[in-house]
């Protein structure tokens, strides 16, 4: 129930599955084979060269024992110096990993962009952008540490631990023994551990952060809270997070209070009963003191990699989950098939045009409209009759179920995207002002513009007088970070784009319902007049729009209700000019 | 332990940070005491494994099989004991961070409400949001730190005693040489610290153009731009990895150092061990358990770094909640005029009057006049000159006048929830009165669309809903409550003219016999209102009702039909 929206556009945006992952995984490692055995072969010597300090510490014991007085100076010196040499190899090595690991993981996420840049429009305009802000912010976040940490981590255990676990046998075959005691004991605690352990930690996870959102709630609603004396509720809510948080933190602090101390044991018991086991064999004569010197400090010195590996296994998991919800997103089929008919004029036609959003629910019902070039057309009608619908469709956004909808006497969605977009284009009431400067934010429209079209168009739309009026002028930096402008201004912004891109015919629905109603009046205007000529579809909720437009479409049901020019339809006395009397303060009837 | 959260969090000590600290401290002393007990065993117990190694090694060369069980059992007993200790104080450790952490989200989440209106006057909500974010995991970080710390101190002393007794001159090599190889590594964490800032900054950057491409991708898909957009991810892509390189290069030296400086350090020990091995000022063993010492101690104070640095970074998390904690809000009530029997609603600045059970309308030549007229209306502005009945409003507990006179703008917020608790804030309301209030809002249709209809759970700030959708919940929520004043400003600016007409038909009936103020120039609405005010330069021009208005008023004519 909580998750209802992400779950909705889950049906939308695809996940990989396993097999894809690992392709791609696989590609991924083997893309760089010369990095990758590179940093593998530093890290072995590293761990080789580190192997040396407890033999030849096994061996003074020895000596000591002994009394053999071979120079204890030289042991110390050579021990020093594979302490230097190790420690340069790790270095190179840690260096090497960190290098190849960075660039993977630009790679990554740079295709991860490319792919987004290509979600089919038709994905784009109704997935909602929450599940896919999840995949960009938190899944490549997820990402990053495996590819950061997880893996090299997790490779700098295997092959240390191997190394060790080699240099144990040669010590002595029989040494080996007391350590391979522990494997069963890991071996059952850390699969008992994460097989509960990721969706315990996801559970732990979305509670925090239900209940720092629901602190967020509180802090950005406050005025309302006090408004509607919402205090004691917005209490409780935070109360009702924190217990749920609590119990998802229960349970997996439950399932480290097993895993942990069996880790624990886990290490601990090599190093026992190696010094024990040897020790006997040692007293029996089965091996000699420096082995068993050697053995123990060895079987220490597995604690490191154990520990390692076992830190950051189910980061891996996390990570691989993550990846899978990157790839998925190329995983959206197509919405458009292009064809290699090409428009032959630039009438915009509706044939019988049925479209469900939801099977059996069909919200456009039988449309047919005709729009003339260089034709203004505004619809009116109440929310949910299916304005906006039609408009999608109009500017080729989705395919009708039946029917056509065609410019130029070819369906929209033949076209490709990059043809659709110079005959056709959208604005919503929904602004986004990039991050960037004005100037940029403009030319998305047409990026080899020059700063005199940038300037002609935002004067088309009433913006240049602001715009000038700033300290930077067409260089403010605006967006997140930068100079926040207002709705309206920003709205003002996504038409002036539009002015610069200069299809031949623009839908624009409620692009201008953020702007003060008597400005936005004087912006119709004076677009209407650099628009001269080209066709215009205007849904609009003012009715002024409906007024000044050549004709107006009442979209009511799914079906346009009421078709002509204003004062034809306002001498009709429909359900038009009903508003329209009451609107304009004329007598009722 | 006891389930958390605490039925009630107490009143914080907001007078410094160290004194929130302490007041948080001392609200969980019992948990709190009991963690640091079992992170002093734990400790201990890893300090005397080096020496029991030493022991049993010594039992092994001298052939003493039952002094090598024996020193065996004690080794495995220690590990059985850190075990222990170490889970047992991890739980606490937690159990501590979160009974912080969740208190300081109590008490801030009580002071926004207690602020009110006043906070985002005073605050930034980044400001208070960020507490929730991160100073919450800080000040939880830096009770959790108490336990580890404490007892990675005990343990220093205990080490300490058993190498000075063993042999005083290896003991001063390590107490000296231990501590000297941990501040080596410090200057390499400054310039670590500032490329990991460096690289930060970067990823957050580049975090944030991608969430910028992701939002504005309709943008980009339906005009073109995204070449545009990719190269420059590419581009700054690119800068983030060179960051992590650099940052990677640091680090390696870092991780290098780190074996070198104690791996030096060790050899040394066992040089010198081995010669005082030799002659016999020490056993083989004992030599055995000095480097491990060596080796041990390095986590102790490394821990004692640690909380150095948590208990900074919680002081610094206490300090902005202590900022939050120590505002109060702007308005108040005398309460001394609790139960007025209420009736016209007057702004002496202005000169508005809402007569009692009328539907009025103020049109504002200037909508943010109207705007400003409503917060006074609704005591949202200290200082207001404004009568309830005659009475002044601002004599009335606060609390009544918010339940007698409500107003609802458009920034108000839908709240995350199950849609019928959002709309009834008062869990009052009858199925019936919801009806009729999404009714009167021209709702219905939102709520038929939603799969479960009023049971349907909404995300937070309504934000699956349009901008119309969510005005329209946003009205009915205020019809649900049904206060005795309702104050409305342009309720209807984002739906289409349809509704809207529908609207302001039914929201007359929907307040029969209430007292009701819309601000709006909407001539629909307007044309429904039993009086209509028309204000210029803040103060009333005009009343009337709409149609005589439109013909007596050339100005008010001019603002409603927005002919030029």
């Amino acid at each position: 129930m909580r998750t209802m929206s992400s779950d909705r556009s889950k049906r939308i945006l695809p996940v990989a599955d396993r097999r894809q992952v690992r392709a791609y995984a696989r590609r991924l490692a083997l893309k760089y084979p010369r990095q990758l055995s590179l940093a593998l072969g530093l890290h072995g010597l590293a761990a080789a060269t580190g192997l040396v300090a407890p033999r030849m510490l096994g061996e003074l014991v020895e000596h000591v024992r002994d009394g053999t007085g071979v120079s204890v100076d030289t042991v110390a010196l050579t021990i020093a110096a594979f302490i230097v040499a190790q420690a340069v190899l790790i270095r190179a090595a840690v260096y090497a990993s960190a290098k190849l690991g960075e660039r993977v993981l630009a790679e990554l996420r740079e295709d991860f962009v490319d792919r987004v840049l290509a979600l089919p429009l038709s994905t784009v305009e109704r997935a909602g952008s929450g599940d896919l802000v999840t995949r960009t912010s938190r899944d490549v976040d997820a990402l990053s540490r495996t590819v950061r940490h997880a893996v090299p981590e997790t490779l700098i255990a295997l092959v240390a631990g191997a190394f060790v676990l080699g240099a144990l046998a040669l010590t002595g075959p029989l040494l080996l023994l007391p350590s391979l005691i522990a494997v069963p004991l890991l071996w059952v605690a850390t699969r008992w551990y994460l097989k509960r352990a990721r969706d315990g930690y996801l559970r732990e996870n979305a509670a925090y952060a239900e209940m720092t959102e629901g602190l967020a709630e509180t802090v950005e609603g406050a005025r309302t809270v006090e408004a509607f004396g919402l205090q004691r509720r917005r209490h409780a809510r935070t109360d009702g997070d924190i217990a749920r948080s609590w119990v998802a933190e229960r349970y997996t602090l439950g399932l480290r209070t097993v895993w942990f101390p069996a880790v624990e044991m886990g290490y601990v018991i090599p190093v026992t009963a190696t010094i024990l086991i040897g020790g006997l064999f040692y007293v029996n004569g089965w091996v000699g003191l420096a082995q068993v010197a050697t053995a123990t400090l060895y079987a220490q010195q597995l604690v490191d990699p154990l520990d390692r590996l076992l830190s950051w296994v189910d980061e891996l998991q996390v990570g691989a989950a993550s990846l899978a919800r990157l790839l998925g997103v190329a995983n959206v089929p197509d919405d458009r098939s292009a064809g290699t008919r090409r428009p032959e004029g630039e009438e915009m036609v509706a044939d019988g045009v049925r479209y469900a959003y939801r099977e059996g629910h069909d919200v456009l019902r039988g449309v047919s409209l005709r729009v003339a070039p260089g034709e203004r057309l505004a619809m009116v009608g109440p929310s949910g009759a299916g304005k906006s619908t039609l408009g999608r469709l109009l500017a080729g956004i989705h395919g009708p179920r039946t029917g056509t909808v065609t410019v130029g006497g070819v369906p929209l969605v033949e076209l490709p995207l990059d043809e659709l977009r110079g005959h056709v284009a959208l604005v919503t009431q929904e602004h986004h002002v990039f991050r960037g400067t004005l100037r940029d934010n403009v030319l998305i429209g047409r990026p080899d513009a020059g700063d005199s079209e940038v300037k002609e168009a935002l004067a088309a739309v009433d913006a240049w007088e602001w715009v000038e009026a700033l300290p930077a002028g067409l260089d403010t930096v605006v967006g997140s970070g930068g100079l926040a402008v207002s709705p309206a201004q920003a709205q003002q912004v996504a038409l002036a784009r539009l002015v610069l891109a200069d299809p031949h015919t623009l839908v624009l629905d409620e692009a201008t319902s953020l702007i003060d109603p008597r400005a936005a009046r004087h912006l119709e205007r004076s677009l209407a007049a650099v628009l001269d000529g080209r066709t215009v579809i205007a849904i609009a909720h003012r009715l002024y729009t409906a007024h000044d437009a050549d004709r107006v479409a009442v979209v009511e049901n799914g079906r346009i209700s009421e078709l002509g020019a204003h004062d034809e339809l306002v001498a009709a006395g429909g359900a038009y000019a009903a508003l329209w009397e009451s609107w304009h303060g004329a007598p009722r009837r | 332990m006891r389930p958390l959260p605490h039925a009630d969090p107490g009143v914080p000590d907001a007078r410094s940070p160290i004194r929130y600290l302490w007041w948080t401290a001392r609200g969980q002393a019992v948990p709190l005491l009991i963690g640091i007990g079992y992170a002093v065993l734990w400790w201990l117990a890893q300090a005397f494994v080096p020496f029991a190694l030493g022991r049993a090694v010594d039992g092994l060369m001298a052939g003493d099989t039952a002094a090598l069980v024996r020193w065996s059992a004690i080794m495995l007993g220690l590990g059985v004991t850190t075990a222990f200790g170490g889970v047992m104080r991890h739980r606490m450790a937690v159990y501590n961070w979160l009974s912080a952490a969740y208190r300081t989200v109590q008490v801030t989440a009580r002071q926004a409400t207690r602020l009110g209106a006043t906070l985002p006057k005073l605050l930034s909500t980044g400001e208070v949001i960020s507490v929730g974010n991160s100073d919450i995991a800080h000040i939880g970080n830096s009770l959790d730190i108490l336990l580890r710390g404490t007892g990675s101190l005990v343990a220093i002393v205990a080490v300490t005693v058993i190498l000075l007794t063993t042999s005083p001159q290896l003991g001063v090599i390590v107490l000296i040489g231990v501590p000297l190889m941990a501040l080596a590594v410090v200057p390499l964490l400054r310039p670590l610290h500032r490329r990991q800032h460096a690289q930060r900054d970067l990823q957050g950057e580049l975090a944030t153009r991608a969430s910028d491409i992701v939002a504005g991708l309709r943008v980009l898909r339906g005009i073109g731009g995204e070449q545009v957009f990719a190269d420059r991810y590419r581009e700054e892509s690119q800068r983030v990895r060179a960051a992590g390189v650099r940052v990677a290069a640091v680090d390696a030296t870092l991780e290098g150092a780190q074996l070198l400086l104690p791996g030096l350090l060790i050899a040394f020990v066992t040089w010198r061990g081995a010669h005082l091995a030799l002659d016999h000022m020490i056993s083989p063993g004992e030599l055995v358990s000095f480097y491990a010492y060596a080796l041990f101690l390095v986590g102790p104070l490394r821990t004692l770094t640690e909380m150095a640095d948590k208990l900074t970074k919680g002081h610094v998390a206490a300090r902005r909640v202590v900022r939050i904690l120590s505002l109060d809000p702007e308005v108040s009530g005398t309460g001394t005029a609790a139960g007025a029997p209420g009736g016209d609603l007057a702004d002496a600045a202005s000169g508005v009057t809402v007569r009692r059970g009328t539907f009025t309308a103020l049109a504002g030549a200037v909508p943010e006049d109207a705007i400003a007229v409503a917060d006074r209306l609704g005591l949202y502005v200290p200082a207001g000159d404004v009568t309830f009945g005659g009475v002044p409003l601002a004599d009335l507990p606060l609390e009544e006048a918010r339940r007698r006179v409500l107003v609802a703008d458009n920034g108000a917020r839908l709240f995350s929830g199950r849609l019928r608790d959002q709309l009834d804030v008062t869990g009052a309301a009858s199925d019936d009165d919801l009806r009729r209030a999404l009714s009167a809002a021209c709702a219905e249709d939102i709520v038929e669309a939603l799969p479960e209809g009023l049971d349907s759970h909404i995300a937070e700030a309504g934000r699956e809903f349009s901008g119309g959708q969510q005005q329209r919940l946003r009205l009915a929520r205020a019809l649900v409550a049904d206060p005795e004043v309702l104050i409305l400003v342009e309720p209807t600016s984002a739906v289409d003219a349809h509704t809207e007409a529908r609207v302001a038909e039914r929201l007359g009936r929907a307040r029969q016999g209430r007292t009701t103020l819309v601000c709006t120039t909407s001539p629909l609405m307007l044309d429904r209102a039993d009086h209509v005010i028309f204000m210029d330069d803040g103060v009333a021009r005009a009343e009337g009702d709409h149609r005589t208005l439109l013909a007596t008023s050339p100005d008010y004519a001019a603002t409603v039909t927005r002919s030029e």
